[in-house]
């Protein structure tokens, strides 16, 4: 089957969005962005150099590199809300021996833009879409800038912007300093948000057009006042001395470019700067809402099977058959059998002649409606006719999270209508913890489960060495006593890989051992910047082995306490609480945990330090899948302060976040980027596939090698056991019910 | 940020490359095995095409009607050149469920496609009574329909279409002409005893036309 029909494409290719199509029907266009489909060097769409006030479609990552003799940038692009977008960039430029960099004479740095677009563009009259953009706006700041942006659509074949530039795109050709003189870049330890030099110095105009000249092509011309001072050496544009080089200057300030789309994902690119540097740069772009197979390949649900009329079936209506006890048994093992056709376990189950209640674990379906739906449906067909209450309780793997309380009739009244109907006659409540009458599945407890397989890890960003993987084999094994109580443990045996054991800085494995401290020499305990020197062990490890107890003590609280060896490099004890209704937005949780650092590399051994920590939590679910954290506590150096995390969650299950932490130590202490940060991303595997799954692939981009604001690294924390079946998530996937 | 060196790991991601053996079911399976599957899957769908086509729809259906006593259709989609009989596995007041051996389910009110399943680019749900009932009667006029589908950003999303029904050009076929901006579509039925016999129609922007013929009401 193709990805996309004719249509689908042609009503990409004229930038409408799909939403027009299949989205809110009677509103079209006006309340929706500008979106943009040509990459500026930036990897934001835009002209060359210079932005534009368009945005992507909502929910789209992309990946550009760009590659010229004056710089290389890679850029991670996410349009994490309708309006705003976020770039991580990773970009090598030439520095100068500085003290600093030792014998480098480049630098590899990472810079974060955001692009707000304020103003809607109106198509039929004169009003063009407004942006405003901060480039490289933490830390170094050596692609810095600050601008103002209008983009106007033409024709469907011509856009035009312009706008006003501090920064690096007013390098040269200034009109004025209307806020003032820029202060110099941060040099001390970075990482922090530059908002003195904002909107400060010198002020340039700059003017873009693209034009599409067929389906496939661009063609852009653009004048920047980004003159790449610091590269072609022009001392008094560049902002710091060490930054300077000596590539050929720029013969004027117009830019040239041409870009060539190849099938929906993918763009080409090559540009002529100032007449005299030549680059390229591609482009790899995904939208989140363009799924291979946005409804999955999974195979149809079974239908609902409607009951036959009480004079067909006297003796099912009359609820007698409830009194004879081989009937639960022989309903269960029907019920169980058929769930488990379809990705699901019953792990209990109480029945009566009106009401039945099934205890469920979702083992595969990302949107977690899909399996209650599914699971209803399979009721229907299971149970006699006098069983009316239908009450679906979600296990999150033991822990009992929501009940979805369902009539039996509305499932046969509204089977195949729109989603929203049965969520009306639905109702979501917290689960009881322990009702009495509940009998688990035969056989399914105590449970074991293992397998060996192989794995690959990899680490990017690594100045001396971008990429260094470790390939090797890895056995799992879980054995789960009754629900929640597990042992599991994993053992990894490496075969290969360019990952070393390292000491942290520039110390080697030996050399740090010789040392035998677990702190830096301005008295930090060593808690991650160490971390490499659990790398790269030919012996076989033991990243984790752990017993689990999770329960439910009331409607609204969980708890958690884990033992054993928690991760590759702290055991001891964690213990967590969480209190949760199902239908509130707020969650408060705390967590309380005496670790000690293991060993590099005896499997079981411990080193000296030894540390209590712990926090609060509040966690808050905003609409639009937006939620936020934050948790205030002792982190793993002793260092007191808070962490703040931001997410959003996509109703496919896409995730984008980021985080910060400050604690008590200083930015000194801290060492380069001054507090730990970073950003996360989570993809599920079945959106790519269509196969259902609850696997995803992602990870974080994070600092690695600092100390302070750094948590342990446990397993099974509640918030994100529970979160799937909560009101917040269970309703905002609840449109695939009926799938 | 400042400084020289910086030291980041994309954590997490890992990917196991090989087979890999156990008791843990593929649901909670490998990457590599999942992806294995989706392809195998896909070449299977190709290899089922092929065969597909070196049966003729008519051998298909007489086998069909020879093996399986309950009601059959015989559906063809045209995009995915396929053509299968399905069997009713499910009827819930005057909706009926048909599938293929392989469990992808195609939906029928009174023959009219109400929603498909296990297709990719599924239909959730078609609210159309209101052209069923001028379908179905033989009579003429305007009726709005709306298609809703499940997309990719993970929601349930309506299409919205103006249509108006009247007779065809050739006698016994009704038109059902439909649209929404730059979209039209045509549907196209024979109706026997209130009830749609044979038919094309379009379920969507992705998946195209079905054509659907009752082989045993």
């Amino acid at each position: 089957m193709r990805a996309h029909s004719t249509l689908t494409r042609r009503l990409l290719a004229s930038t409408v969005p799909v939403a027009l199509l299949l989205g809110l029907g009677v509103s079209p266009g006006l309340a929706d962005p500008l979106i943009g489909t040509k990459f500026n060097s930036y990897g934001l769409p835009g002209g060359i150099d210079t932005p534009t006030a368009e945005m992507l479609p909502d929910a789209t990552l992309s990946a550009t590199l760009n590659y010229s003799d004056l710089a290389r940038k890679n850029a991670l692009v996410f349009q994490i809300l309708p309006r705003l977008t976020v770039a991580l960039r990773y970009a090598r430029f030439d520095s100068q021996a500085n003290g600093v960099s030792q014998s480098r004479d480049y630098i590899w740095d990472r810079s974060f833009d955001l692009r707000y677009q304020f103003l809607d563009e109106n198509p039929n009259g004169w009003m063009p879409a407004v942006a405003i953009g901060l480039q490289d706006f933490m830390g170094t700041g050596y692609y810095s800038a600050e601008y103002l942006v209008a983009t106007k659509t033409i024709n469907p074949r011509l856009r035009v912007s312009a706008g006003l530039g501090w920064g690096r795109l007013a390098q040269s050709g200034d009109i004025g300093s209307p806020f003032g003189d820029r202060p110099g870049p941060d040099e001390e330890e970075g990482g922090k948000p530059n908002t003195d030099q904002w909107f400060k110095g010198d002020m340039a105009p700059f003017v873009s057009a693209t034009w599409q000249a067929t389906e496939k092509l661009a063609l852009t011309a653009e004048y920047s006042g980004d003159n790449y001072a610091c590269e072609t050496g022009i001392a008094e544009d560049c902002a710091r001395d060490v930054w300077l080089s000596d590539k050929d200057e720029l013969k004027n300030h117009i830019n040239l470019g041409a870009s060539y789309q190849w099938g929906q994902n993918y763009q080409l690119g090559a540009y002529l700067l100032g007449g005299r540097q030549l680059g390229l740069q591609f482009s790899v772009a995904m939208d989140s809402s363009q799924a291979p197979y946005p409804s999955g390949i999974e195979k149809a649900p079974a239908p609902v099977r409607p009951r036959p009329s009480p004079s067909a079936d006297p003796e099912g209506w009359s609820g007698a058959w409830s009194a004879d006890p081989t009937a639960q048994p022989a309903i269960q093992k029907v019920l169980s059998d058929a769930l488990d056709k379809e990705g699901q376990t019953l792990e209990s189950m109480s029945l009566d002649a009106n009401r039945a209640e099934v205890r469920i674990r979702n083992r595969r379906y990302m949107q977690h409606s899909q399996a209650i739906g599914r699971t209803a449906r399979l009721m229907t067909r299971a149970l006699p006719p006098s069983v009316e209450t239908l009450v679906i309780t979600t296990s999150a793997d033991g822990l009992p999270t929501s009940s979805v309380t369902v009539r039996r009739s509305d499932v046969e009244r509204l089977e195949n209508s729109e989603a929203g109907q049965i969520a009306a006659a639905a109702q979501l409540t917290d689960a009881d913890p322990r009702p009495g009458n509940l009998t688990f599945t035969e056989g399914l407890f105590p449970r074991f489960s293992w397998a060996v397989k192989p794995y690959l890890s990899t680490s990017i960003f690594d100045p001396d060495e971008p990429f260094r993987y470790e390939i090797g084999a890895e056995a799992v094994a879980e054995y789960e006593f009754t629900p929640g109580l597990v042992v599991s443990g994993t053992v990894r045996q490496r075969v290969l890989g360019t990952t070393e054991q390292e000491g942290p800085g520039s110390l080697s494995a030996e050399e740090y051992e010789a040392l035998d401290t677990d702190y830096a020499s301005n008295g930090v305990p060593r808690v991650r910047s160490d971390s490499r020197m659990y790398s790269g062990n030919d012996s076989p490890t033991i990243p984790r082995l752990t017993l689990a107890w999770y329960a439910k003590p009331t409607e609204t609280v969980y708890s958690r306490v884990t033992v054993g060896l928690l991760e590759r490099a702290y055991g001891g004890a964690s213990t967590e609480v969480l209190w949760w209704p199902t239908n509130s937005s707020l969650a408060l949780g705390a967590e309380l945990n005496r670790v000690k650092k293991r060993d590099f590399r005896d499997v079981f051994g411990f080193r000296d330090y030894e540390v209590t920590t712990g926090h609060v939590s509040a966690y808050y679910q905003f609409t639009d899948g937006i939620r936020a954290q934050l948790d205030v506590g002792q982190y793993l150096a002793g260092d007191k302060g808070a962490t703040i995390t931001v997410e959003r969650q996509f109703a496919n299950g896409w995730r984008v976040g980021a985080w910060a932490s400050k604690t008590d130590l200083s930015d000194e202490d801290f060492g380069e980027g001054s507090f730990d940060k970073g950003v996360s991303i989570s993809i599920p595997l079945g959106w790519g596939t269509g196969e259902p799954s609850l696997r995803r692939v992602g990870g974080d981009i994070r600092s690695l090698s600092r100390d302070g604001g750094s948590k342990l690294r446990v397993d099974g924390r509640l918030y994100d056991k529970v979160r799937d079946s909560q009101s917040g998530q269970l309703y905002q996937g609840w449109g695939r019910f009926w799938r | 940020m400042s400084g020289t060196k910086m030291r980041f790991m994309l954590g997490a991601a890992a990917l196991a490359m090989l087979s890999a053996c156990g008791n843990v079911d593929s649901d909670e399976g490998s990457i590599p095995g999942l992806l294995a599957e989706a392809a195998r899957q896909s070449v299977a769908q190709r290899n089922r095409t092929e065969v597909a086509e070196k049966v003729s729809p008519s051998d298909m259906a007489a086998t069909a009607l020879r093996v399986n006593k309950g009601p059959l259709i015989l559906v063809g989609l045209e995009n995915a050149a396929t053509t299968q009989v399905l069997a009713m596995t499910g009827e819930n007041s005057g909706q009926r469920t048909y599938m293929t051996t392989n469990e992808q389910a195609i939906i029928l009110r009174d023959g009219m496609l109400a929603g498909t399943r296990g297709l990719g680019h599924d239909l959730s749900v078609a609210e159309m009574a209101p052209s069923s009932a001028l379908i179905r009667s033989g009579r003429s006029g305007q009726a709005n329909r709306v298609m809703r589908y499940w997309t990719g950003d993970g929601l349930e999303r309506p299409l919205r279409l103006e249509c108006s029904i009247g007779p065809g050009p050739k006698a016994g076929v009704i038109l059902e002409s439909c649209k929404n901006g730059p979209l039209e579509i045509q549907n196209n039925y024979i109706v026997q005893g209130g009830r749609v016999t044979v038919s094309r129609q379009w379920i969507g922007p992705d998946l195209g036309y079905v054509t659907i013929q009752e082989l045993r009401p």
